[in-house]
């Protein structure tokens, strides 16, 4: 089974989570039909 | 995935401001940014999953490229070439290896020997248009 991937809904929050563990951001732009 | 990225999902219906700063107009649109929330790459709609991570890897090569990290960027384009030679963003990948190697090192012979290999392996792709011009390089 693969893990469950924990999204972040906040730009702001994933920037400082980014920075904090010198990690990079995937943004995905969805769109529930 | 989780090891050097952090994933955000952003509803595009609920979210206009950051729809509108990043100029997204079709989902899913997928962005990857750096901790200051600047664009390196970006691709639309849904992929088989080794064309999703190679996207994702040649994004990650991007962001080293740009911030002129060429040693990390070597590795990330490489990877996707070693592991995803037939993903549709091995050309690309390609061609940025060449570019990564001549600006780690100076030698312009590099971006020639990319142009080889593009020549070689891709030779219908873009990437290998856009590389053309490097046949113009002595050596």
């Amino acid at each position: 089974m693969g893990k469950q991937i924990q999204w972040e809904t906040s730009l702001t929050t994933a920037k400082a989570n980014a920075k904090k563990g010198k990690k990079l951001i995937l943004m995905d732009f969805y769109n529930n039909l | 995935m989780e090891n050097n990225f952090i994933p955000l999902q952003i509803d595009f219906n609920k979210n206009k401001a950051l729809v509108k700063r990043y100029a997204v107009k079709w989902t899913p649109t997928i962005i990857i940014l750096d901790p200051e929330g600047e664009e390196h790459h970006r691709f639309v709609g849904y992929l088989p999953p080794e064309d999703f991570i190679a996207q994702i890897i040649l994004g990650k090569g991007k962001v080293e490229f740009n911030l002129d990290r060429f040693e990390q960027a070597i590795q990330c384009f490489q990877e996707i070439l070693a592991r995803y030679p037939k993903a549709d963003a091995a050309p690309e990948a390609q061609y940025y290896l060449g570019v990564a190697k001549y600006k780690a090192s100076h030698d312009p012979k590099q971006l020639k020997l990319g142009l080889e290999v593009l020549q070689k392996d891709y030779p219908n792709s873009e990437w290998t248009k856009k590389a053309q011009v490097y046949s113009l390089i002595p050596g």
